[in-house]
């Protein structure tokens, strides 16, 4: 930001607004009376079962903002201006909040320890609300509960656990990207991820890894320890994410911090845990006599002479291989994947003064892949800090320290360096070593031994997530707040391909490469609260964002080393290097007025004007408003009697949201550019983008109509909420005819809608105080089309993915195979356009990666000390394409260049067999063509993902060994997966590109996973 | 009360205007702007930018269709496109097709750019020489894009004005590949006359120019106007003569020998990709593409190859590759024309005009410097087919052979290709749907 004079007085001028603004409603309220008795109030706060001081627990006297903590006693008193009797509100963590009238000195307040969710407290836009006044589709998850389920990032954990929430993990190794689609997905190129909010920081999502992984990328969530996470609000319609206005059209994930609590001593938690991960299964492969047979099957299909026969027998000057039966047949899988280890330790003190409170968190995280020699490690620290300065301003600050290191690996696509095409695409039969006993690539792959030997990929990404805020009470209905924001990752990659392989031959390759993003933001809120007559709710929130965002790379390539040993490239022969810079802003106001009546009725407004940058200067600004209402029907006289029914809210609400990640930062401009434009050594230029003026914000307007519900002494709660999004004007790149000498230029050209349902419901089937059963279960449906799209467009490899107007996104194109003709042995395709031959016409849309269905069933049991939890995830629906299948089912027709399948010895062999599998006819000519729908499965699934059993020693215990509680847990996680896909894992994915889903290729399955841990706290 | 609403209205718009100012970022690693070629050294860089996109479109794309497409190259990888190319069944989506179409346009456009940005230049900020030099090379540029799409794909859309919106230079039909020739020519015909008449093997002179000529006078079956083009090469001895041993050009990392007429020039921070097709995977290749047994046999027989062996090896699991692009950094430049070319041009030439014995002479100077035996044939046919195959060595790992089959009508009888339509490349089948005043190809 030094670069640009214009923002810190944007700075000034901002601060200003609000400074005057504050000025203003000081004035205003100058008039209001001051108190004329101080009255003293002290109590003490107990739990109502066991009588225990509960400290920490928040005591308000309502009507007013004054609030005061418990000390470690139990114990708080008041000065106060009141008069007896007065109200007071007492609220504390996994206790019911309790309203008490009080009309004398020194009272007893007991507390029930309750499950009334209906009062919780849940953060959404810039404030928090209790669950019953909600009118957005919000829902909040606790961490506690998958925080241990071994994976990189607390995104990939939260799978199963929110209704319409749909995350694909992608591949079994820790720490890579994961794809999260919340209600669907909106764009085509701009982000379809949802915006991250870490204790008001907006955090950036975009992997900084530039070395090639075949696709695969980074996820920089994984730089945050899931362990000090409190809890996770999923904000899903437009009222709810309105006031992120321009970031929240994929909606928000707000992460919020655990923090300490003023008056309570200090309190230590510890949790360790160790654990193993294994693969579930491997690829069935055919032995070296098996290939050898189908290969020569395959020539004797085309009239060609046998290869694999007698070593003696020489046809056209070429000698026979030996005859199939003298075949060897090599494991490379066994050698290439391993049994890994799981290690995570977690340290935690939290505690408070009077005006105090921290939070101090230390963890380390360690998961090797089942597929050497990948692996992930993350140390990370945290610390939260708040003080109160004096009654009316409280100051603080969140930050989060990460070092994530990484040995990564190509485990898919391409010929270099690519683990699963060493281990798992090497035909069988051949051997590792050539004539002279050398170990050597084979099939183009380069030599399994060889690259476990010398992989040398590595990255280590430092992360700052942090954030300074204070909080000054002007009045009690009036709150002002300001803060700074730092997220900074400062990610460092290199590679090193020694002689021995193929990216290093002949003489050794390194590379390295320095990326860092860096975002600040500073921002402002004024929020003003006020109740009448205990009817009348009224609140206004104002506020202001300005946000930078830079990126920036230094890279370096060298080439040629002395030996082996020599890995850095200042002793590379020769060496380039490269440079990076990209640079957004954005500024953001935004307002809110709710109004609430009689508990009964509840209004919102809100609007936000976001100016991106990227847009250019003709018109860099989008204002996105939206309305919601929600009725609160148990409050109605005519629900009153009725005592089964706690809670009942009907909701809706409308609204628009914005969008403008994924494009460049200066996609609307006319561009020049020097990259890839020098000859002879001389620099050069030439023109690299069109200009767009017209370009503008993609636009999401979502309609939500919600229903909650909580019956049965609050036994069951329900939520059910349908939705409509359509999205206007979405970014993409427009392809231009290759005539105009450019690829495309970014327009806002595509219209999108997502329309579906979603169903949580939570049951505490049994409440005893010995045992207890609870029931969490969530399914959602989306319907997902692109509404506008003039020319087609395709991605994936074999152009297997297709987005077409009237079709949803990710859908799969194929050539339809209809049967495998029993006479001839050849593939008969759905003809589509009826012309009698099979073109490329004839491909057609076969399904999509959108499930019909997908959600989470968990049920938690307790009984004594023991505790039982089981999480099932599920997708119905959806479909995947095996690519790795299509590649081991050629037949013989790619003979020594690829692996064959088990599942190909099913070919047609004679006149009447009955089979889908073909006989051989060569490569992509008929019945082994790219693209054919043979290889497109069926990805449903239900899957186990965890399973947990706990013990906590009895309190009894715990107390002689000076602990506060002792628990021991097992758990396991994907022991079962139930699924007629032929692959490994139904959620694998070849890419990290989030329009390349669902096609398998050279992907490490999620492991089955064992851990034992220990969780002590004192 | 009314001053602090003055003042709050005043603060908001003084916070949006710096807001403007604050959304105005302005790039670095591209400039942004209209006025871009403004004088000598702005032009030159332009300049480098057409030859840039040039050699991108060379490098692999180009020259694979040509060379996969005859009968010396065999596909050992994984990507069934190239299969597509050996077959003879070239599919519109081929990858290579589509990808070699945009290349060659993108180098269009930006010589399009070039020629009317530096043609408005005055005389205050470049030299008339200069600008005439920078005009002619882009007219050349142009002209070899035009000649490689005619070639390719028979007539095309003429794009002769560079596109600076995006709904520019859309929706133009396909001239006729005698309309496209026709652009080719005056493109040369213009560059002739701008250019200088030096030598430099890496950038066009007018020498360049004739070469080109006289390979289009070839094509168009102009044979007086090619034996006469390719002379003026020719009688240059100083500038170029046939290297003798046959690897001499090519061998030892040396590049911009006195064999070469024009070649593309790479270095460290400009690496060719072209030798990863080629090399084994113990020399850091994929090996996508090799030589076939026919070949092989063919140039490692002392009679028929010669010192041509050179351009294959055998790698550590006793498989044949194409070593003719072989460095390490992948510098290795790319052969648009060669001496030896020009010497086929003639002998087919004059051939073509019953100069037999000239023609022979001619054919013999390349068959010698491989160190081959002199050919004597007394029929046209048997000459004509002499220098068909001796091209087919000479140029085996070049961009020659399917050309030289399809220009002189021999692809069915060599290539056994029952369908003539399928002597043109389709076009893309993705350009068709973004475009579609684009017409397909008969055939496909």
């Amino acid at each position: 930001m030094q670069n640009n004079p214009g923002n810190a007085q944007t700075f000034v001028h901002s601060f200003i607004f609000f400074l005057l603004l504050s000025c203003l409603t000081n004035q205003l309220s100058a008039q209001e009376t001051k108190p004329l008795i101080n009255a003293t109030l002290s109590g003490l706060v107990l739990d109502s079962l066991t009588k225990e001081p509960l400290p920490g627990a928040l005591v308000q006297i309502e009507g007013v903002t004054h609030s005061v903590s418990t000390d470690e006693a139990g114990a708080f008193s008041f000065i106060t201006g009141q008069k007896f009797p007065f109200t007071l509100i007492i609220s504390y963590i996994g206790y019911d909040k309790k309203r008490i009238v009080i009309n004398h000195d020194k009272a007893e307040i007991l507390l029930k320890p309750g499950f009334n969710q209906l009062n919780d407290v849940v953060v959404v836009g810039y404030t928090t609300q209790q669950r019953k006044n909600l009118i957005g589709s919000v829902t909040k998850v606790n961490p506690a509960e998958s925080k241990d389920i071994p994976a990189g990032g607390f995104d990939a954990q939260l799978q199963g656990k929110v209704a319409g929430v749909q995350i694909s993990s992608n591949t079994g190794v820790p720490g890579e990207a994961v794809n999260i689609r919340l209600r669907g997905a909106t764009s085509i190129n701009a982000s379809n991820d949802p915006l991250y909010v870490v204790d008001g920081v907006f955090l950036n999502t975009n992997s900084l890894q530039t070395v090639n992984t075949g696709g695969k990328a980074t996820s920089p969530i994984a730089d945050i320890n899931p362990a000090d996470i409190e809890s996770i609000e999923v904000l899903k319609d437009a009222e709810a994410t309105a006031l992120y206005g321009s970031r929240g059209a994929n909606g928000v994930i707000i992460i919020t911090t655990k923090r300490g609590n003023f008056n309570q001593k200090a309190k230590i938690n510890l949790n360790v845990s160790q654990g193993i991960a294994k693969a579930a299964k491997l690829w069935d492969l055919t032995t070296g006599p098996e290939h050898a047979e189908l290969v020569n099957e395959y020539y004797r299909n085309i009239g060609q002479p046998e290869p694999f026969r007698s070593v003696n027998e020489v046809v056209n000057g070429v000698s026979g291989r030996g005859l199939p039966s003298e075949q060897q047949t090599y494991d490379r899988l066994g050698e290439a994947f391993r049994t890994a280890s799981l290690t995570n330790a977690d340290l935690s003190v939290s505690g408070g003064a009077a005006g105090t409170r921290y939070y101090l968190g230390g963890g380390y995280n360690k998961q090797e892949s089942i597929l050497k020699p990948i692996s992930f490690d993350r140390v990370s620290f945290k610390v939260n800090l708040d003080q109160k300065i004096n009654d009316r301003v409280q100051i603080g600050t969140s930050n989060t320290f990460g070092r994530t290191g990484r040995n990564q690996a190509r485990a898919g696509d391409g010929p270099q360096g690519g683990l699963l095409q060493a281990a798992l695409h090497t035909p069988t039969y051949l051997s590792p070593y050539n004539d002279q006993g050398l170990l050597v690539g084979r099939a183009g792959f380069d030599n399994l031994t060889l690259l476990l030997e010398n992989y040398d990929v590595h990255s280590t990404s430092l992360r700052y997530i942090g954030n300074l805020y204070a909080d000054i009470e002007i009045l009690p209905e009036l709150k002002f707040r300001s803060t700074f924001s730092l997220d900074y990752n400062n990610y460092n990659e290199g590679e090193y391909w020694n002689n021995q392989l193929i990216a290093g031959s002949p003489n050794g390759l390194a590379t390295s490469a320095i990326g860092q993003a860096t975002t600040w933001i500073n921002e402002q809120t004024l929020t003003y609260r006020k109740s009448w007559n205990n009817k009348h709710v009224f609140g206004v929130l104002l506020g202001n964002t300005l946000q930078g965002s830079t990126l920036e790379r230094t890279s370096a390539t060298g080439r040629g080393f002395a030996s082996n040993d020599f890995k850095l490239i200042s002793s590379a022969a020769t060496s380039t290097s490269s440079q990076d810079w990209e640079k957004y802003n954005l500024a953001s106001f935004f307002g809110r007025i709710d109004y609430a009546f009689a508990d009964k009725y509840l209004l919102d407004f809100s609007i936000r004007a976001d100016g991106s940058s990227r847009f250019g200067s003709a018109d860099p600004w989008g204002f996105f408003p939206a309305v919601g209402a929600a009725w609160r029907v148990k409050q109605e006289s005519f629900l009153k009697d009725i005592t089964f029914i706690d809670d009942l809210k009907i909701r809706a609400s409308y609204g628009s949201t914005g969008n403008q990640n994924g494009i460049g930062a200066f996609a609307a401009r006319r561009l020049w550019s020097g990259v890839g434009s020098s000859y002879q050594g001389i620099p050069g230029i030439s023109p690299e983008q069109l200009p767009n003026q017209q370009l503008r914000w993609e636009r999401t307007d979502q309609l939500n109509i919600g229903l909650d519900a909580s019956l049965f002494k609050e036994a069951l709660d329900i939520s059910f909420n349908v939705y409509r999004k359509y999205t206007k004007d979405g970014l993409l790149p427009v392809t231009l005819a290759a005539t105009t000498g450019f690829d495309s230029y970014t327009s806002n050209a595509a219209e999108i809608s997502n329309k579906g349902f979603e169903l949580a419901i939570n049951s505490r089937n049994i409440r005893k105080q010995h045992f207890t059963w609870q029931t969490s279960f969530n399914i959602a449906r989306n319907i997902n089309k692109i509404e506008k799209l003039d020319n087609p467009l395709n991605y994936g490899s074999r152009d297997l993915i297709l987005f077409q107007e009237g079709n949803p996104l990710y859908s799969f194109w194929v050539y339809h195979q209809l049967y495998v003709d029993p006479q001839t042995g050849d593939v008969v395709y759905e003809d589509v356009n009826s012309d009698g031959r099979i073109t490329t016409a004839d491909r057609k849309i076969m399904g999509s990666i959108w499930p019909d269905f997908y959600g989470g069933l968990t049920n938690t049991i307790t009984y004594k000390g023991f505790d039982a939890a089981a999480f099932f995830v599920f997708s119905y629906g959806n479909e995947i394409y095996n690519h790795n299948r299509f590649f081991g089912e050629a037949g013989g027709a790619r003979d020594a260049a690829r692996v064959i399948f088990a599942s190909n010895l099913d070919r047609w062999q004679q006149p009447g067999d009955i089979t889908d599998v073909p006989r051989t006819d060569g490569v992509n000519v008929n019945n082994y063509k790219d693209g054919g729908s043979r290889w497109l499965e069926d990805g449903s699934y239900l899957r186990l993902r965890s399973l947990t059993i706990g013990y906590t020693l009895p309190k009894s215990v715990s107390e002689k060994l000076h602990l506060e509680k002792l628990r021991f847990y097992l758990q396991g996680n994907n022991l079962f997966t139930w699924t007629n896909y032929t692959g490994l894992d139904p959620e694998a994915a070849a890419s990290s590109s989030p329009n390349e889903q669902g096609i398998d290729l050279g992907t490490p399955p999620q492991p089955r996973s064992f851990q034992l841990g220990v969780n002590v706290t004192l | 009360m009314k001053s602090l609403k003055y003042i709050l209205l005043v603060s908001f718009c003084m916070t949006l205007v710096c807001c403007n100012k604050f959304l105005d970022v302005q790039p670095k690693a591209s400039i942004s702007g209209e006025n871009i070629i403004v004088d000598e050294t702005s032009a030159n860089a332009a300049l480098n930018g057409v030859y840039s996109a040039l050699r991108t479109y060379y490098s692999v794309d180009f020259q694979s269709i040509a060379y996969l497409s005859g009968d010396n190259i065999q596909w050992t990888g994984s990507q069934s496109q190239v299969q597509e190319f050996i077959n003879h069944q070239v599919n519109a989506e081929n990858a290579t097709i589509t990808s070699a179409w945009k290349g060659i346009y993108v180098a269009i456009n930006r010589a399009n750019q070039v020629i009317k940005n530096v043609e408005e230049l005055g005389d205050d900020v470049i030299a008339e020489s200069v600008r005439n030099r920078i005009s002619g090379e882009a007219h050349f540029i142009r002209a070899l894009a035009y000649f490689d799409l005619a070639r390719t794909w028979g007539g095309v859309p003429l794009i002769t004005q560079p596109t600076l919106e995006v709904k520019d230079n859309t929706g133009i039909p396909r001239s006729t590949v005698e309309e496209t020739y026709e652009l080719v020519l005056a493109d040369l015909d213009l560059a002739e006359s701008l250019l200088p008449e030096t030598t430099n093997r890496f950038q066009a002179t007018r020498k360049t120019v004739w070469a080109l000529k006289a390979r289009y006078y070839l094509y168009n079956k102009n044979w007086h106007e090619a034996e006469n083009y390719a002379t003026r090469l020719i009688n240059d001895n100083a500038n170029y003569e046939l290297l003798k041993p046959y690897y001499a050009f090519f061998a030892d990392g040396v590049t911009g020998t006195r064999e070469s007429v024009f070649e593309l020039f790479y270095n460290a921070n400009e690496l060719n990709p072209h030798r990863g097709q080629w090399q084994p995977q113990q020399n850091g290749g994929t090996r996508q593409w090799a030589p076939n047994n026919t070949f092989v046999n063919l140039v490692n027989d002392p009679a028929i190859g010669g010192s041509r062996s050179a351009l294959v090896a055998k790698d550590n699991q006793n498989r044949w590759y194409g070593n003719l692009y072989y460095r390490s950094p992948a510098t290795d430049p790319t052969y648009v024309i060669r001496i030896a070319e020009l010497y086929f041009i003639r002998a087919e030439a004059r051939a073509e005009l019953g100069l037999l014995e000239e023609a022979q002479a001619d054919l013999n100077a390349v068959r010698s410097r491989a160190g081959i035996a002199n050919v004597t044939t007394s029929s046209l046919a048997d000459l004509l087919i002499a220098i068909e195959n001796e091209r087919r060595l000479e140029f085996g790992l070049e961009a020659h052979r399917w050309f030289d089959l399809v220009r002189t009508n021999r692809a069915t009888s060599v290539l056994n290709i029952t369908d003539p339509n399928k002597f043109l490349m389709p076009l893309p089948a993705e350009q068709l749907l973004v475009d579609d005043t684009l017409e397909q190809n008969p055939g496909y």
